[in-house]
C-alpha cells in the first residue's frame, strides 16, 4: 500500500461566518458543525471554543483529541465503518490539518477523563497545548445511559474532525510525505541484508468504557490481525476509551503514532519494517491467553527477527504485555516492550504488574503516579466539577486558590505508551 | 495482602481472574475468577446458572484452603 499524506499547516483557528482554510488560518462557522453534531438524537446541545498555546486555558474533562484529516484521493475516506462508508482505506491520498486539533468534553463519561493545560506546568506534560484546539463541549439528553453518551460524543467529535478535514482536501499542502508499505516478500527482496523488524500495537478493549474500535468493530471481538500501518493514518482505529488520560491512546495519537513513524524513517536504512500486529487487552484470561498465543504465531509465520510492542493502559493489560513479550520471546524473536509506569508517588514501588525475565528490553514512558501542582488559569473550558474524581484526582485535588494537585495520570497524553509525549531522563 | 495474612501463619486462598499476577506476586492456593470486572459471577448467566457457578468457585477455593501444597498451586474450577 503507498499513501500520500499532505500536512497543510494551520498556525490558528478562528470562529467566523464561513468555514475556511485561508493563509494557515483555520475559520470555522460553528453552525454548521453544531447541526452536524445534532444529528444524534442523544445529544441536547453543542457549543465550541478555541484553546491557542499559550492561553490561560484549561480544558477538562476531555474525552478525545482528533485530527482534523480527509482523502484526496480513496479509496475510501477516513474514519471508515463508522463516519463514512465501509472501504479500505491506506492508500491514494490524503491531507491532514497539521497543528490543529479537535478536542471534545463535557459532563463526564468514566471517572478516567484528562485535563489539558494549555499554559503553565500543566501544558509541559501534554502534547496537546501545543495544537490550536478546536474544543467541543457537549450536553448529552436526560437519561441517557454511559454507553449511549459515550458512542454519541465520540462518533459527534470524529464527523466534526472529518467536516474539518475536508476545508483542506483542496488546498496544496505545505510538506508531503510518502509512506509506501510493500508485501513481506516484497520487502525481504527489497532489503534481504536487513532484519525484518514487526510491530504489535496493543489496543485497549476491557469494554466498560474502556474500547478501541478497528473499522468500525469493537476490537475486544476481533483475533489478533493485521493492518498496513498506513490505514491507521486514514483513521481506521478510533479510540472509544475512557481508560486514564496520561496512557490512553485518542484518536489523534493512532493518527501520528510515533512508533510507526520512526519505523517508516529507519526502514531501508537501519531495517526492515514489514509487518503491523493489532490485538487486544480482554478482561478473561482465556482472550488473554488466545490473543497472545496468536500474537507469538503470527510472529512466527511471518519469520520476525525483531517485535516492538507497545501497551495501552496499565493494571491488568500489564498481563497482556507479559504474555506478548514471552510468547514471541520464545519463538526466538527479540522483543522491545513500551510501557509506563505506576511507581507510587514517591517512586518506589512495583512498577508494573506483571514481570518475566524475558522482558528484559523496556521503554518507559514516565510514572504516571509523579505529583504535581497546576496553577489556577483564567479560563476553564469544560467543567472543574470533576477533578477530584478523575484517575490521578482526589478529594481536595482542586483547592480554594485554584490550584489543582494531581498525579501526571489525570493529564491527557503525559505518560503514553507510543511515545508520544515529552518526559525524558536525564 | 495475600502474602502478609500467609506470614501470619494463616493459609490463604487468592480469587483471581489474571492468575499470572498472582503467581508473580506469590501466591500459594490460586483459583481463577471468572473476569476482572465480574470475578465471581457472570451477568450472562441467568440467576439459577449464576448461583451454580458461585458455589463451584467458592467450593474449589474452600478445597484449596484445606489442601496442602508444595509451591504455588492453580486450582481450577471443575
Amino acid at each position: 500500500m503507498k499513501l500520500e499524506v499532505g500536512y497543510i499547516q494551520i498556525r490558528d483557528i478562528s470562529l467566523a461566518d464561513e468555514s475556511r482554510i485561508d493563509d494557515g488560518v483555520l475559520y470555522i462557522n460553528t453552525k454548521e458543525l453544531e447541526e452536524l453534531a445534532l444529528e444524534d438524537e442523544h445529544l441536547e446541545a453543542v457549543s465550541f471554543d478555541v484553546a491557542r498555546p499559550g492561553e490561560s486555558i484549561r480544558i477538562t474533562p476531555v474525552k478525545d483529541v482528533i485530527e482534523p484529516r480527509a482523502k484526496v484521493e480513496g479509496p475510501g475516506d477516513v474514519f471508515p465503518g463508522v463516519v463514512t462508508k465501509m472501504s479500505t482505506v491506506g492508500s491514494g491520498k490524503t491531507h491532514v490539518l497539521r497543528g490543529a486539533a479537535v478536542v471534545t468534553v463535557g459532563k463526564i463519561v468514566g471517572f478516567q477523563e484528562g485535563i489539558i493545560d494549555m499554559t503553565g506546568l500543566g501544558a509541559e506534560y501534554t502534547p496537546f497545548s501545543a495544537t490550536n484546539n478546536l474544543v467541543v463541549n457537549f450536553t448529552p439528553k436526560e437519561g441517557l445511559t454511559a454507553h449511549e453518551y459515550e458512542a454519541a460524543i465520540r462518533k459527534a467529535g470524529l464527523k466534526i474532525a472529518y467536516a474539518v478535514g475536508k476545508l483542506g482536501v483542496s488546498h496544496k499542502p505545505d510538506e508531503i510525505k510518502v509512506y509506501e508499505f510493500p508485501s513481506i516478500i516484497e520487502a525481504t527482496k527489497l532489503y534481504p541484508d536487513l532484519p525484518r523488524v514487526g510491530y504489535v500495537l496493543m489496543l485497549q478493549s476491557q469494554g466498560l468504557l474502556h474500547d478501541t474500535y478497528v473499522y468500525g468493530v469493537d476490537m475486544k471481538q476481533s483475533l489478533t490481525t493485521m493492518l498496513s500501518p498506513t490505514e491507521i493514518m486514514d483513521g481506521a482505529i478510533l479510540s472509544g476509551n475512557c481508560v486514564s488520560a496520561c496512557d490512553k491512546n485518542t484518536t489523534y495519537h493512532h493518527q501520528n503514532n510515533p512508533v510507526i513513524e520512526d519505523l517508516f524513517e529507519e526502514h531501508g536504512k537501519t531495517l526492515n519494517f514489514v509487518a503491523l500486529i493489532i490485538t487486544n487487552e480482554n478482561v478473561y484470561l482465556a482472550d488473554k491467553i488466545r490473543s497472545s498465543d496468536w500474537t507469538a504465531k503470527l510472529v512466527n509465520y511471518l519469520d520476525l527477527d525483531g517485535v516492538i510492542i507497545s501497551q495501552e493502559g496499565f493494571g491488568n493489560p500489564d498481563t497482556d504485555l507479559i504474555m506478548n513479550c514471552k510468547k514471541i520471546e520464545e519463538t526466538g524473536t527479540h522483543t522491545v516492550i513500551i510501557t509506563d509506569e505506576y511507581a507510587g508517588r514517591d517512586g518506589t514501588s512495583q512498577s508494573l504488574a506483571d514481570a518475566d525475565p524475558s522482558a528484559d528490553a523496556l521503554v518507559t514512558a514516565g510514572n504516571a503516579n509523579q505529583v504535581v501542582t497546576l496553577p489556577k488559569l483564567d479560563r476553564v473550558i469544560g467543567t472543574l466539577d470533576y477533578t477530584d474524581k478523575i484517575a490521578g484526582g482526589y478529594a481536595g485535588s482542586l483547592a480554594d486558590d485554584g490550584t489543582i494537585t494531581v498525579e501526571i495520570q489525570a493529564i491527557t497524553g503525559s505518560t503514553n505508551e507510543l511515545g508520544f509525549s515529552r518526559l525524558s531522563a536525564r | 495482602m495475600v502474602k502478609e495474612i500467609e506470614r501470619a501463619g494463616i493459609p490463604v486462598v487468592h480469587v483471581c481472574t489474571v492468575t499470572p499476577i498472582s503467581m508473580t506476586v506469590g501466591a500459594n492456593r490460586i483459583v481463577p475468577a471468572v473476569a476482572i470486572p465480574h470475578p465471581l459471577g457472570n451477568p450472562s448467566l441467568s440467576a439459577a446458572e449464576e448461583k451454580q457457578l458461585r458455589r463451584k468457585i467458592l467450593t474449589t477455593a474452600l478445597g484449596a484452603l484445606s489442601t496442602e501444597v508444595d509451591g504455588q498451586t492453580i486450582f481450577e474450577v471443575k
